[in-house]
């Protein structure tokens, strides 16, 4: 924001910022040349935005306070509560009748219908689970495949959404090995199956036991994107060594 | 008087300077977080899904794990409308101290350090902002981001290890993700669930957003696992869920399991945090802490091991 005094035709020079009452800035500037001086006031909130940002209007003069804007904005404490208001309100609009009252006997007969029913109704609504407590049968798509009954109830213990998902993976690798039922061996191989189709030598595969288990699955990852960049699908010995000495560089 | 000027005449003549440099300032606030969080090692955020599951127990509790572990941490709570760290680690009443370098932490139980929004309020009252916030919830938006802004860039942490940064609830189109994207190197986020969550799709929303938002998911924590009945000790589910499953499925590691312990939460409650460290909850804490400690130096982990 500036101005300009169109008598010298040069920008007025922003001296100050006051606060002539609360919500309002006055603003004040002069002219350099013909001392002219005038203020300029806002209304309440036009320069609520700008001090928002914790910008300061005119520019920064000073070096910022720690916590600057959440002390200067903070409410001291309530002076227009709600409550308050809502004693306003019934003063002026009720007529002294109790505005809490007349809310409740306007309000009163659709509350009472959303009330009703079971109160954990919405709850179990929410989590995605039907009355009898088991998960919703949300994912339950038709296989080409026969699933035998404890590898069925794995799937169905799976969160709703992780379901298709896990069903798809599995179907996938059974339908590469050429198998019809879907067996729990057939859920673990499945998982163990890599997807981007690189082997691993046993003695590869013992070395990645040395790994903590929770961290494992990034590392076999990290090692077969090494291996995928040296152009190997076997992952060797060699390749371990590879990755081990890169990532000393990073002790 | 009443000279018809051109003004586009006049400013064409004039040498424009732009005093108030808006952008600048806001280069500057964004600069300031920057150099901070510098003396910070570690910083990871505190994540859920929803509300309820324990963020701020979790978070507190990790946070006394790594202390206990010989380092140095702080624990910024930027729940400004339900700040509760402070009550957890008794120094509900306590405040910063402003001083020219900035706003000074105080410390709580093994040297943890604290900042929280707490610390600006009275008992009982809730956070008001002057200005007419009732007007927009978009203006009261802009403040809060500020106010995150001003506690990330305002308090004098000094060197630590870790800082745990326990985030609002919220999930995809709330604002938690927005506000680990304001934290300059960020090394990840932890995802607390409970297991009844698990069966609603919010834990992955939140999971799926925060890595949008180029955030690195570290791993989950289940919360209120099981309920170990205080008179006859007999352990029991709460909830029906498969977080393992779905860890899998997200490609996440799962960090460990809570139990959902009166016991403990009840010294938190009042402020006198139980901090025995051979306590069979606080020992998963422990537990916890450690992985987290391996995944954040997998590299050297890897280099070592393989």
């Amino acid at each position: 924001m500036k101005f300009v005094c169109l008598n010298c035709e040069t920008y007025m020079n922003f001296e100050k910022v006051e606060k002539p009452g609360e919500n309002t800035l006055g603003v004040f500037f002069g002219c350099p040349s013909c001392n002219a001086k005038f203020s300029m006031v806002t209304n309440p909130g036009e320069t609520q935005m700008v001090s928002s940002l914790g910008v300061k209007l005119g520019g920064r003069t000073v070096e910022a306070e720690p916590f600057e804007m959440t002390r200067g904005t903070l409410k001291a404490e309530a002076t227009a509560g709600p409550s308050q208001m809502a004693a306003y309100l019934n003063e002026k609009i009720q007529g002294g009748q109790p505005a809490a009252a007349v809310t409740a006997a306007t309000s009163g007969t659709p509350g009472e219908k959303s009330s009703s029913g079971c109160p954990f109704s919405a709850m179990v609504a929410e989590m995605g689970l039907t009355s009898s407590g088991k998960p919703g049968n949300a994912g339950a798509a038709t296989s080409e495949f026969a699933w035998s009954p404890d590898a069925k109830e794995k799937l169905d213990r799976l969160p709703s959404f992780v379901k298709p998902m896990v069903q798809s993976s599995v179907e996938a690798y059974a339908r590469k090995q050429g198998y019809k039922t879907i067996t729990l061996q057939v859920m673990d191989d499945s998982k163990n199956d890599s997807s981007n189709g690189t082997t691993w030598t046993p003695e590869a595969e013992k070395r990645l036991e040395n790994i903590p288990d929770f961290i494992r699955p990034m590392a076999r990852k990290e090692v077969e994107r090494v291996a995928k960049e040296r152009g190997m699908a076997t992952i060797t010995a060699q390749v371990m060594d590879d990755v081990k000495e890169k990532f000393l560089k990073f002790m | 008087m009443a000279i018809e000027k051109d003004l586009k005449a006049i400013l064409g003549k004039l040498k424009y300077s732009d005093d108030a440099k808006v952008a600048q300032q806001m280069t500057e606030q964004m600069r300031q977080v920057q150099v901070r969080m510098a003396g910070i090692k570690h910083k990871l955020v505190v994540m859920s899904g929803k509300g309820g599951v324990g963020k701020s127990m979790t978070t507190v509790n990790l946070a006394l794990a790594f202390a206990r572990q010989g380092t140095k941490v702080g624990i910024l709570d930027v729940d400004l409308n339900g700040p509760c760290v402070p009550r957890m680690l008794g120094l509900h009443g306590q405040s910063l101290t402003m001083g020219p370098a900035g706003a000074i932490p105080p410390v709580g139980p093994l040297g943890v350090k604290v900042a929280s929004m707490d610390f600006f309020l009275d008992d009982a009252s809730p956070v008001r902002w002057k200005g007419p916030m009732d007007v927009s919830p978009a203006w009261l938006g802009l403040m809060e981001m500020n106010v995150i802004r001003e506690f990330l860039a305002d308090v004098v942490w000094g060197e630590l290890d870790y800082l745990l940064v326990d985030l609002p609830p919220g999930a995809a189109a709330d604002k938690p993700p927005v506000i680990a994207g304001f934290i300059p190197d960020l090394a990840g986020a932890i995802v607390v669930t409970t297991p009844s969550e698990v069966a609603s799709d919010v834990v992955q929303k939140s999971v799926t957003y925060a890595r949008d938002m180029g955030i690195k998911v570290m791993g989950m924590v289940e919360n209120m696992s099981e309920y170990r009945c205080p008179s006859c000790g007999e352990v029991n589910e709460l909830f029906e869920g498969n977080t393992e499953a779905m860890c899998e499925a997200l490609d996440l590691p799962l960090l460990g399991r809570i139990p959902f312990d009166r016991k403990l939460a009840r010294t938190f409650d009042k402020g006198e945090p139980l901090l025995d460290e051979t306590y069979p909850t606080i020992q998963r804490y422990q537990d916890i802490g450690g992985r987290i400690r391996t995944l954040l130096d997998y590299k050297t982990v890897l280099a070592d091991k393989l």
